[in-house]
C-alpha cells in the first residue's frame, strides 16, 4: 500500500452552540504515512483532541463537518456510517485517554472490560466470537506486552484497585486489543505522576517499535511529544500553525506561538534566574520563623479500620519571605501536609506553630481570627470559584467574612485587588466561565491575598493551566511575593517548576520528608535516590523539550 | 462483602429499637387519656382506673417503656379492642395483601420505569423524551384516590374489563395459604383459574400505587443515564468499537442504576404509606385498610402495630437496597 494511511485535508469543523457556530477546526491539512510518529502540540481549547476524535468519528455530537475530508487508508470517514465505523473503531484506528481514572468504567473488572472489546472486534469481523477462555488467554496476553505484573490475578480485578500508571497501561491494552494500524494517544501522560510519565512513554515508544505502529500523539507538554513524535504539528486557535520535523520545530521554530511556547517551557537544568532578586528594602531584620510544624502526623481510618498514615511525623520551618517548596508524587502526602499546615484537615497528633504561637489546639473564634493570615490557593481554578458568584463576590468574600467594611469600601478594595492581579477592573461583574484559566487562577490569588495575609499556600496553583499561562502565573507570583512581603509554601509535583522558583524544598515519599536543603543544592547533589529518580525523570521530558536551548546551561 | 452485610443487619436492628421507641413517644406525648378512650364515653371513674391498672397505664413512662419494648421483643403487639385479638397475629393476617400489592406495583414500577428512563436519555429532547416527561409529571401530580376513581369508572364500571374493587370475589375459594400472596399461592396450588382472577384484582390498585413512583424513578433514571452517557469511560468504550446497544443497555445502565436503586429504595417505603387510601378506594383488605378502620374506631394498638409493621418493612428494603449498592459497585465492598 503507497498512499497515506491518514489524509486530512482542508479539514473545517463547526461545533453548533447556543450563540450560533464556533469554528473549531480550520483547514486542517494533515498526513500520516505509514510508521510515522506524530506530535499535535498545542494549549487546552486549540482544537487538537477534536480533531483526533474527528479521525475516530467520536467528535462532539454538535458538530459539523464544513468542508474537506478525512481519508483513512484511501476511505473518506467523514460521512461513515455507525456500521462502517464499528469495522474501523479499535481495530483499525485505536485511541488511548487522558485520564486513566476515568477512562475506566468503575463496575466492570479489567479483564470483562478487555474481553468486550475483543469480542466487539470479533463480531464486527463476522467470524464469530471465541471462547471465554480464548479471550481471557488473549486479554492476559495484552495485559503481559504492556508490561503489567501478574495478569492472572489483574484479570480480575477492579479500575479502583490500580494505580494511575497501571490503569493507562489497561487503557494501552485495550487499545493495542484490535492490532490497530493507527494509534493515537490523547494526552496520555497528562495525569501521571513524573515517574510514571517517563515509563508511559518508554512503553510507548518500544510498543511503536515492536509493533510498528503508526502514532498520532497530542499533548500539551512538548518534553512528550519531543520523547515520542519524530514529526509534529503546531495548532493554535483551530489552525496547525507549524508542521515538521520535530527536531527542526524545538531548534527553530518559526511561528510566534511556537517560539513563545517554547521560551515558556521551564528547563529542570537551568538554574533559576530569580526574576526578583530579595527586595532590598525588604525585611531582612527580621529573617524569624513565620511557620514551623512539630512533628506532624495524620492519620486515616477506614471503616473496616485499617489505618493509612498519609503524613507520618513531618519537621519542617519556614523562614519569612521566602518560597518553601515541597515536590512528590501524588499519594506522598503533600496535599495533606497542605491542608493542615492551615488547620483545614486535624491533624492527628503534632504541632503547627505560626508566627510564634501554637495554633493546633485552636478553635473558634481565635483560630478564625487566625486565619485572615494565612490563605490558600488551590489547584484547579476552575473549580475553585462558585460558577453562580461573580468574581465581585468571589473576591470580596473573605472581606466580608473577616472585616467589618461596608460594601463601598468592599468595592474599592476589590478593584484594587484585581489591579494587583492585573486584571480590569470590570471584571468584577463577570462570571468565572467568561474566564480562561490563567485568569480564573489570577482571581482566586486576588481572592487568597484580599486579607493582607502573611502566608500563602499553594497548592500545585500551575497544573491545571497551560504552559504559556503557567509561566505568566509563575512571574506574577514572584513579583507579588515582594510587592506585598509573602511567604509562600508551594506544594508542586513539577521539579522544574519547583527549581525555578523556590529557596528551599522538601521531598515527599509516602508521607515522609526523604530529603530537604536549598533547591539548588537539591538538584545539583542529589543525595537520596528518590530525589534522582524524581530529577531523572523529570528531565527525560524536560530535556527533549528545551534542545534549543544553548549546551552551556547544562 | 461478608462484614458489609453484617454491618447492614446491625443497622437494620437499632433502626428498628429507634422505631420502636418513636412509636412509644409519639403514643405517650399524643393528647387524650387512652383509658378514658377504651373505656368509652359512659364509663365510671371506677371503669377508667381499672382500665388503666389493667393496662398498665398506672405505672411511670420509663417503666411502661421497657413492658413495651419487653412485649415487641417477644412479639407481642397487644390487643385490639374491638376485635379482642392479638394484633400481631391480625397485622400478619392483612399484611400479605398489602406486600402483594406493593410488590406488583413495585415490579411495575421498576420494570416500565427504568426502560422509558434509558429511551429518553438516549433520545434526549427528542419526542419519547417530551411525551415520558408529561407522563411523569402527571403521574406524580395525580392524587391517587382521584386517578383509582377515574380507572375504576373507566375500566371496570363503564368498559367492564375488571373487577371494581377487592381481592378476590367472596365465591372463589383462596387457595391454600403458603405465603398469603395469592398470585404465589394459586400458582403452587396449580390453580390458574384463580391466579387469573387475582391478578385481575390487582390490575387497577397496583397501576394507581405504581404511577407516582414509576415517574420518579423514570426521571432519576433519565437524568442518571444523560449523565453517565457523557462520562469519559462510555466515549472510551465507543472508541474501542464495542457496540451502541451494549454501551446504553449494559456499560451506562450499571453506572445509572444506583442512585435509582436509592429512589426505589424510598419508594417502598411511600408505597406501604400510600396503600393506606389506595386500599381504601379498591376496598382492598390490607394493613392500610386495616390501620384506617381501627383509627376510626379508636383502637390504637393496631395503629402501632401497622406502625411498627411499616417501618420493619421500610427498613428491610433499604437494607436490601444497600446490599444491592455493593453487589453492583464494588467500591463500596472494601468500605
Amino acid at each position: 500500500m503507497t498512499g497515506p494511511l491518514l489524509n486530512i485535508q482542508n479539514y473545517r469543523l463547526d461545533i453548533g452552540t447556543f450563540d450560533g457556530p464556533v469554528h473549531v477546526l480550520k483547514d486542517i491539512n494533515l498526513t500520516v504515512n505509514r510508521g510515522d510518529t506524530l506530535g499535535i502540540v498545542g494549549e487546552s481549547g486549540s482544537g487538537k483532541t477534536v480533531l483526533v476524535r474527528s479521525v475516530l468519528g467520536i467528535g462532539p455530537k454538535a458538530s459539523k463537518v464544513v468542508q474537506g475530508s478525512i481519508a483513512f487508508d484511501g476511505q473518506d470517514i467523514t460521512a461513515l456510517s455507525e456500521k462502517d465505523w464499528t469495522k474501523i473503531r479499535g481495530i483499525r484506528i485505536s485511541m488511548i485517554f487522558q485520564d486513566p481514572m476515568t477512562y475506566l468504567n468503575p463496575l466492570f473488572t479489567i479483564g470483562q472490560q478487555i474481553s468486550d472489546v475483543i469480542t466487539a472486534h470479533e463480531k464486527a469481523a463476522g467470524k464469530g466470537v471465541s471462547s471465554k477462555a480464548a479471550r481471557r488467554a488473549r486479554t492476559e496476553d495484552l495485559l503481559d506486552q504492556v508490561g503489567l505484573p501478574n495478569p492472572a490475578m489483574l484479570f480480575d480485578q477492579y479500575p479502583h484497585q490500580l494505580s494511575g500508571g497501571m490503569r493507562q497501561r489497561v487503557l494501552i491494552a485495550m487499545a493495542l486489543s484490535g492490532k490497530p494500524d493507527l494509534l493515537i494517544a490523547d494526552e496520555p501522560t497528562t495525569a501521571l505522576d513524573v515517574t510514571v510519565q517517563a515509563q508511559v512513554l518508554d512503553l510507548i515508544n518500544s510498543l511503536v517499535e515492536k509493533l510498528n505502529l503508526t502514532v498520532i500523539m497530542i499533548s500539551h507538554d512538548i518534553g512528550a511529544i519531543a520523547t515520542i513524535a519524530k514529526r509534529c504539528a503546531v495548532m493554535y486557535k483551530g489552525e496547525i500553525v507549524e508542521q515538521g520535523l520535530t527536531a527542526d520545530i524545538l531548534s527553530a521554530p518559526k511561528h510566534e506561538y511556537t517560539k513563545r511556547l517554547l521560551a515558556a517551557v521551564p528547563d529542570i537544568d537551568t538554574a533559576a534566574a530569580k526574576v526578583v532578586a530579595e527586595p532590598a528594602i525588604g525585611t531582612p531584620v527580621k529573617p524569624g520563623v513565620l511557620l514551623e510544624a512539630i512533628d506532624l502526623k495524620k492519620v486515616y481510618r477506614s471503616q473496616s479500620g485499617t489505618e493509612v498514615t498519609a503524613v507520618d511525623g513531618i519537621n519542617l520551618s519556614v523562614a519569612t519571605g521566602e518560597i518553601f517548596g515541597v515536590v512528590g508524587e501524588s499519594g506522598s502526602g503533600k496535599s495533606t501536609l497542605a491542608r493542615m499546615l492551615l488547620r483545614l484537615i486535624e491533624p492527628t497528633s503534632g504541632d503547627i506553630i505560626f508566627d510564634g504561637r501554637n495554633i493546633s489546639g485552636l478553635t473558634g473564634e481565635p483560630m478564625r481570627l487566625m486565619r485572615r493570615h494565612m490563605q490558600f490557593v488551590f489547584q484547579n481554578p476552575h473549580s475553585a470559584l462558585n460558577g453562580r458568584h461573580t468574581i465581585g463576590d468571589a473576591i470580596g468574600e473573605p472581606l466580608r467574612i473577616q472585616t467589618s467594611m461596608g460594601r463601598r469600601d468592599i468595592e474599592a478594595r476589590v478593584e484594587a485587588l484585581l489591579d494587583i492581579v492585573q486584571l480590569p477592573k470590570m471584571f468584577k461583574y463577570r462570571y468565572p466561565h467568561e474566564l480562561s484559566g490563567g485568569q480564573k487562577q489570577r482571581i482566586c490569588i486576588a481572592r487568597a491575598i484580599a486579607l493582607n495575609p502573611r502566608l500563602l499556600i499553594l497548592d500545585e496553583p500551575t497544573s491545571a493551566l497551560d504552559i504559556s499561562v503557567q509561566a505568566q502565573v509563575l512571574d506574577f507570583l514572584q513579583e507579588l511575593r515582594a510587592e506585598l512581603d509573602l511567604t509562600y509554601v508551594f506544594i508542586s509535583h513539577n521539579l522544574a517548576v519547583i527549581r525555578q522558583i523556590c529557596d528551599r524544598t522538601i521531598v515527599m515519599k509516602r508521607g515522609v520528608i526523604v530529603e530537604q536543603g536549598e533547591t539548588e543544592r537539591l538538584f545539583l547533589s542529589p543525595q537520596h535516590e528518590y530525589t534522582r529518580a524524581l530529577i531523572e525523570s523529570g528531565r527525560k521530558t524536560s530535556r527533549a523539550a528545551n534542545l534549543s536551548a544553548p549546551a552551556g546551561s547544562r | 462483602m461478608l462484614t458489609f452485610a453484617f454491618r447492614k443487619v446491625l443497622t437494620l436492628v437499632g433502626t428498628m429499637i429507634g422505631i420502636a421507641a418513636l412509636t412509644f413517644v409519639i403514643t405517650n406525648v399524643a393528647p387524650g387519656d387512652p383509658a378514658r378512650l377504651v373505656a368509652g364515653p359512659n364509663a365510671t371513674e371506677d371503669m377508667v382506673a381499672t382500665i388503666r391498672t389493667e393496662y398498665g397505664l398506672d405505672k411511670s413512662l420509663p417503666e411502661q417503656f421497657v413492658v413495651y419494648m419487653g412485649d415487641l421483643v417477644t412479639g407481642d403487639l397487644g390487643q385490639s379492642i374491638v376485635t379482642t385479638r392479638p394484633v400481631l397475629e391480625e397485622v400478619l393476617r392483612y399484611a400479605p395483601a398489602t406486600l402483594e400489592l406493593v410488590f406488583v406495583a413495585m415490579t411495575l414500577g421498576i420494570v416500565v420505569g427504568v426502560p422509558l428512563g434509558m429511551l429518553s436519555a438516549v433520545y434526549k429532547d427528542g419526542p419519547i423524551d417530551h411525551a415520558t416527561r408529561i407522563f411523569s409529571i402527571s403521574g406524580v401530580a395525580l392524587p391517587a384516590f382521584w386517578f383509582g376513581i377515574i380507572l375504576q369508572l373507566t375500566f371496570a364500571v363503564d368498559l367492564g374489563w375488571l373487577p371494581v374493587s377487592g381481592r378476590l370475589p367472596l365465591v372463589t375459594r383462596p387457595p391454600q395459604t403458603i405465603t398469603g400472596l395469592l398470585l404465589v399461592d394459586s400458582l403452587f396450588a396449580g390453580r390458574l383459574d384463580t391466579f387469573w382472577i387475582s391478578l385481575r384484582h390487582i390490575i387497577l390498585p397496583a397501576i394507581v400505587l405504581s404511577f407516582p413512583c414509576l415517574a420518579s424513578i423514570l426521571r432519576v433514571n433519565r437524568a442518571e443515564m444523560i449523565e453517565v452517557l457523557q462520562s469519559d469511560y462510555i466515549v472510551a468504550a465507543r472508541a474501542h468499537g464495542i457496540a451502541s446497544f451494549r454501551i446504553v443497555a449494559i456499560y451506562a445502565l450499571k453506572n445509572a442504576l444506583l442512585p435509582t436503586l436509592a429512589m426505589i429504595g424510598l419508594r417502598f417505603g411511600w408505597m406501604l404509606g400510600s396503600t393506606v387510601l389506595v386500599e381504601t378506594v379498591f376496598d382492598w383488605p390490607g394493613i392500610g385498610l386495616y390501620a384506617v378502620s381501627s383509627a376510626l374506631s379508636s383502637d390504637f394498638k393496631p395503629v402501632i402495630g401497622v406502625t411498627l409493621v411499616i417501618g420493619f418493612f421500610f427498613i428491610v428494603a433499604n437494607t436490601l437496597v444497600d446490599l444491592a449498592y455493593a453487589w453492583i459497585d464494588p467500591r463500596l465492598r472494601s468500605a
